[in-house]
């Protein structure tokens, strides 16, 4: 009834009822969409197939002189350049640190915080504090306090009597660093999305699983992990591309040292690309990214399919 | 002796609370340390440490203005934050709106492109997007700045988000709307945007931040100095001869932190909700 | 872009009311790293006496922070929205000149009237030439010095550099000694790396003076001289000082002698504006001598005409201007000239109001005697294949003479 009362009235309106009513919701649909359409060919599909040109390519940014050279690029990332698969293992022992421990972190915070006790407010927004605080800032914070003797961290770990390591200028303890002062900016957004699901899980679960006698770690086991499952998916993906295009904070705090050792894929991009002028090869580069990327997702979502079934 | 429910009760309240206390204290004091160095001497940043400033430097806050542009640069990321929040809450109110409510031929296909590009970190498009600004002349200006997270992988997560709240308000009322005689525009306009506000003040608050925090892109289009925003000014806060002003550097970031701080504290239920609600959503 | 549009509407309506008329106003882009408001008023001036020959030439001043002006400038030419003119350091100038985004002055230069080109000398002018070539013209050669505390220096009862520079003492066994003792005596830093950036951002500027007083060199002919003895040398003693002495600041650590934490550090004369507002006495010395004598060091920047700017014939012409000998005289004030003629007159000693002239007469030396900072082609790749490696060498168990072998090793292949 609505359905011809709109189509009579609109039809008045444009004179010649050329189109069906069908046909006329496509037009305005499309029309509602076409700047997010425009947007998205213009700047993220167009980009995206001419990333695959760049990267058979090689390119020079600043004489803007290019050749086809077919896969070079790739080959010379897989096999000539060693720095590569250094940069590669550093991404992925950036991701293989991050993720995890902000996840745990992440569901002890959501698991504490959850239910309401006298300060439960205070917790929560002490916690995402650092989420909507700038990435540059919290660099730049973070650099001076892990300065070696006379940085805060190390003064407080001497009042303990812990004599605390020159933590921005050895290898490993800087990619501790960077890992863990991330994990403290982002893990409040993860905690929230924690928290909202265990709030949605209806309580006579637990009751339940309680009158059985279940321990806690057993509710936990067998009951809320399960539930929390399309979250941990939802928080795991996010968290993990996240961890992939990680660029200000390592740009800012360590500039991939010391040695390289926090040089991950994504500032190694940036590096390649706009100071060595090579727009080929780290177009390469940002293939490989695309494709871990994707993958990595594309594995999770799979598993967690199989796992429903 | 055993104790009762209550008090083992409060005892692991007391543990909880102070666990809590423990774990926040990596939270809270890098906040409280770049308060007060902003306070202190350069001197001062690297000598004894303490929260409490010997000499409290007010000028300090005089002289970021002195040697940078400081008050454009701020203008510069009010500015660019506002416009790229207002232009997101249009365009994908709109898709997320035709998404949710209309059908048409391409939508499947539309929904998973879209989906497709929240996965893809910018980093990967930086190089082209670079050309692509060039080609437009819009290289040294605020436009890249505004477009790409617009149209970018942000977008897109603030377009799912609109979708999915549209999607869940009643059919009926719309048919009301056309009952009264509404194009779909109207609809939108006076019956879907007014009944989704908790979703546009997410999609606002976590695009502003979003924006406000951007610093790639900056870092890649920005180059004169007065046309800095904010992260790239504090990422590189130096005198005249490139040398670094630490002191002043930390009272700028504090100025650039401590607002939107604020603001936090004031709104920080609906601040939180908001973010919950684009994860759960995006 | 705004404003070219702007150009480009203004232009056209104008187009029609030009028959014969007046001469369109031209602005030029220059590009400049200084913030300071003292330099940029001495530009403004030099740009408004351009306007003697040249009325309706604009040029505008547009500053671009020093730490990032090379990247930024790469993205302003690679972007399409290239300058037209632009100051340029030492260490950029052979990649941009590969790439051929620099306009050959020579011509320019050789029809200026009264420029007299033959003034510039052959070494000032060696990184900017190459054959017939004139890439750039050096408008700022400033030698590196030693700034000292002299506050400091009193406290610990040592004499300063400049004392010991005049009995002829200055020499790097010394230099290891008053650090070292300023540091036992008053518990700051004897020596900070420039501007504290040794360790990252300034790795030649740390490693460069030492090495070549002990006469070493960075590369030459596409041989890497990390690892010759020379340098081993040079680096083994500042390794020294930064581990077992403790005086010069280590790696992770502030020691700011702009505000008083270290006795020296090195730096160019136009930071001296800066010492103003420090509040202790303070001087300048050479830098000290080694076994292979005194090595002074130059860090040299140039202006350029950048290919693509669209007004390049005109940009050179201001180079002509800009570069002549009373603007010379007239930058000097901040900036070492490489005019000889300016250099050997008193007006340049004389000129600079924070350092007395018997100090001055030190950076005249070094000027005339000194040798530009080594750069390449590919100066940024090898500054970042050699970063790696030096990180390795600034540890405490460090083995300096593998870990120099380690730099060349990353470093020859891009020789």
């Amino acid at each position: 009834m609505a359905d011809t009362l709109t189509n009579h009235v609109s039809a008045r309106g444009l004179r010649a009822p050329r189109f069906s009513l069908r046909q006329r919701e496509a037009i305005e649909a499309w029309l509602f969409v076409s700047p997010t359409v425009v947007g998205f060919l213009l700047f993220f599909l167009g980009p995206l197939v001419a990333v695959v040109y760049f990267s058979l390519t090689e390119w020079n940014l600043l004489t803007q002189q290019s050749t086809f050279v077919g896969i070079d690029n790739y080959v010379d990332a897989l096999s000539r350049n060693p720095d590569f698969w250094h940069v590669l293992r550093n991404s992925f022992v950036f991701a293989l640190g991050l993720v995890p421990l902000n996840m745990s972190l992440a569901l002890m915070l959501a698991l504490a915080l959850s239910r309401p006790f006298r300060g439960v407010v205070f917790f929560r927004t002490i916690f995402f504090a650092p989420v909507v605080t700038s990435a540059v800032a919290w660099a730049i914070v973070w650099k001076f306090l892990l300065q070696g003797e006379a940085g805060a961290v190390n003064q407080l770990l001497a009042v303990v009597g812990i004599d605390g390591p020159n933590w921005l200028r050895e290898p490993d303890w800087a990619m501790v660093a960077v890992i863990v002062t991330r994990v403290i900016k982002m893990v409040g957004l993860n905690m929230i999305l924690y928290i909202a699901a265990l709030q949605a899980i209806p309580r006579d679960y637990e009751a339940a699983a309680r009158l059985e006698g279940a321990s806690n770690w057993q509710i936990f086991r067998m009951v809320i992990w399960p539930l929390l499952a399309p979250t941990t998916l939802v928080i795991f993906v996010i968290t993990m591309i996240g961890s992939f295009k990680v660029f200000d904070h390592i740009y800012l705090m360590t500039g991939g040292g010391p040695e390289n050792g926090t040089l991950v894929l994504a500032f190694y991009i940036y590096e390649q690309g706009f100071k060595f002028f090579n727009v080929g090869y780290a177009s390469a580069l940002a293939m490989i990214m695309f494709v871990i990327v994707l993958a990595l997702t594309v594995v999770q979502m799979i598993l967690r399919r199989r796992d429903m079934q | 002796m055993t104790l009762t429910t209550r008090q083992t009760r409060l005892i692991s309240r007391t543990c909880l609370t102070l666990a809590l206390l423990v774990v926040a204290v990596p939270f809270v004091f890098p906040f409280l340390w770049m308060v007060s160095s902003g306070f202190k001497s350069a001197t001062e940043i690297f000598g004894q440490p303490s929260l409490i400033p010997r000499v409290w430097r007010w000028q300090n806050y005089i002289e970021v203005f002195e040697y940078q542009p400081f008050a454009r640069q701020y203008f510069n990321s009010l500015y660019i934050a506002v416009t790229v929040t207002v232009l997101t809450l249009v365009i994908s109110s709109l898709a997320g709106y035709a998404l949710a409510r209309m059908r048409f031929a391409g939508a499947g296909l539309l929904m998973l492109f879209l989906l497709s590009a929240l996965m893809v970190p910018e980093e990967v498009t930086i190089i082209p997007n670079f050309f692509l600004i060039r080609w437009m002349g819009l290289m040294d200006t605020h436009a890249p700045l505004i477009l790409l997270p617009v149209f970018g992988s942000h977008g897109v997560m603030a377009t799912f988000l609109m979708r999915q709240y549209f999607l869940a308000i009643p059919k009926e009322l719309e048919e009301a709307g056309k009952m009264d005689g509404l194009s779909r525009f109207g609809i939108w306009w006076r019956v879907a945007l007014p009944m989704s506000r908790p979703a546009l003040a997410a999609v606002s608050i976590i695009t502003f931040l979003f924006s406000w925090n951007l610093f790639l892109e900056p870092l890649v289009f920005i180059s004169s100095l007065e046309r800095f925003t904010l992260p790239l000014a504090l990422s590189n806060f130096t005198d005249s001869y490139g040398l670094p002003l630490w002191h002043l550097q930390l009272a700028a970031t504090s100025l650039a932190v401590v607002p939107i701080l604020i603001v936090y504290l004031i709104a920080q239920r609906q601040i939180i909700e908001s973010f919950a609600l684009s994860g759960v959503k995006g | 872009m705004k404003t070219r549009l702007g150009i480009l509407a203004t232009s056209t309506v104008l187009f029609g009311l030009m028959a014969g008329g007046p001469v369109l106003a031209e602005d030029l882009r220059f590009t400049v790293w200084t913030g300071s408001e003292a330099h940029l008023k001495m530009l403004d001036e030099i740009a408004e006496s351009f306007k003697q020959s040249h009325p309706d030439v604009n040029v505008q001043f547009e500053t671009i922070p020093a730490a990032d002006y090379t990247q930024k400038l790469t993205f302003q030419l690679a972007g399409g929205n290239p300058p037209d003119l632009g100051w340029m350091m030492e260490d950029a100038a052979p990649t941009f000149a590969a790439a051929n985004v620099l306009m050959d002055l020579g011509p320019t230069l050789q029809a200026a009237e009264g420029y007299d080109y033959a003034d510039y000398s052959e070494a000032a002018m060696g990184l900017w030439v190459s054959g017939e070539t004139v890439h750039g013209v050096p408008f700022s050669t400033s030698p590196f010095m030693i700034f000292y505390n002299k506050t400091l220096f009193d406290e610990a009862e040592v004499e300063t550099p400049l004392e010991l520079a005049q009995k002829g003492e200055w020499n790097m066994e010394k230099f290891q000694e008053v650090a070292g003792t300023v540091k036992e005596k008053t518990g700051k830093w004897g020596f900070e790396f420039k501007d504290g950036q040794g360790y990252d951002s300034r790795i030649m500027h740390a490693l460069m003076p030492p090495i070549r007083a002990y006469g070493g060199d960075a590369w030459a002919n596409g041989e890497c001289g990390f690892d010759d003895p020379e340098a081993v040398a040079a680096v083994e003693q500042l390794h020294e000082m930064v581990f077992e002495d403790k005086s010069i600041v280590p790696p992770g650590e502030q020691g700011d002698y702009f505000s008083g934490s270290s006795a020296m550090t090195i730096n160019q004369i136009s930071r001296a504006s800066k010492m103003s507002e420090a509040g202790f006495d303070w001087g300048i010395a050479p830098l000290p001598s080694g076994p292979a004598g005194e090595a002074p060091v130059i860090g040299q920047a140039a202006i350029v005409v950048f290919e693509r700017g669209g007004k390049k014939d005109l940009a050179a012409e201001f180079v002509a201007h800009m570069t002549n000998k009373e603007n010379v005289a007239k930058m000097a004030q901040f900036f070492p000239p490489a005019r000889k003629s300016v250099l050997e007159s008193d007006a340049f000693t004389q000129a600079n109001s924070i350092i007395p002239a018997e100090q001055m007469a030190h950076v005249s030396d070094a000027i005339a005697n000194g040798k530009v900072l080594p750069s390449h082609e590919r100066s940024p790749q090898i500054l970042a294949a050699m970063a790696p490696k030096v990180d390795a060498l600034w540890r405490a168990d460090a083995d300096v003479k593998q870990a120099l072998e380690g730099v060349c090793a990353a470093v020859e292949p891009l020789l």
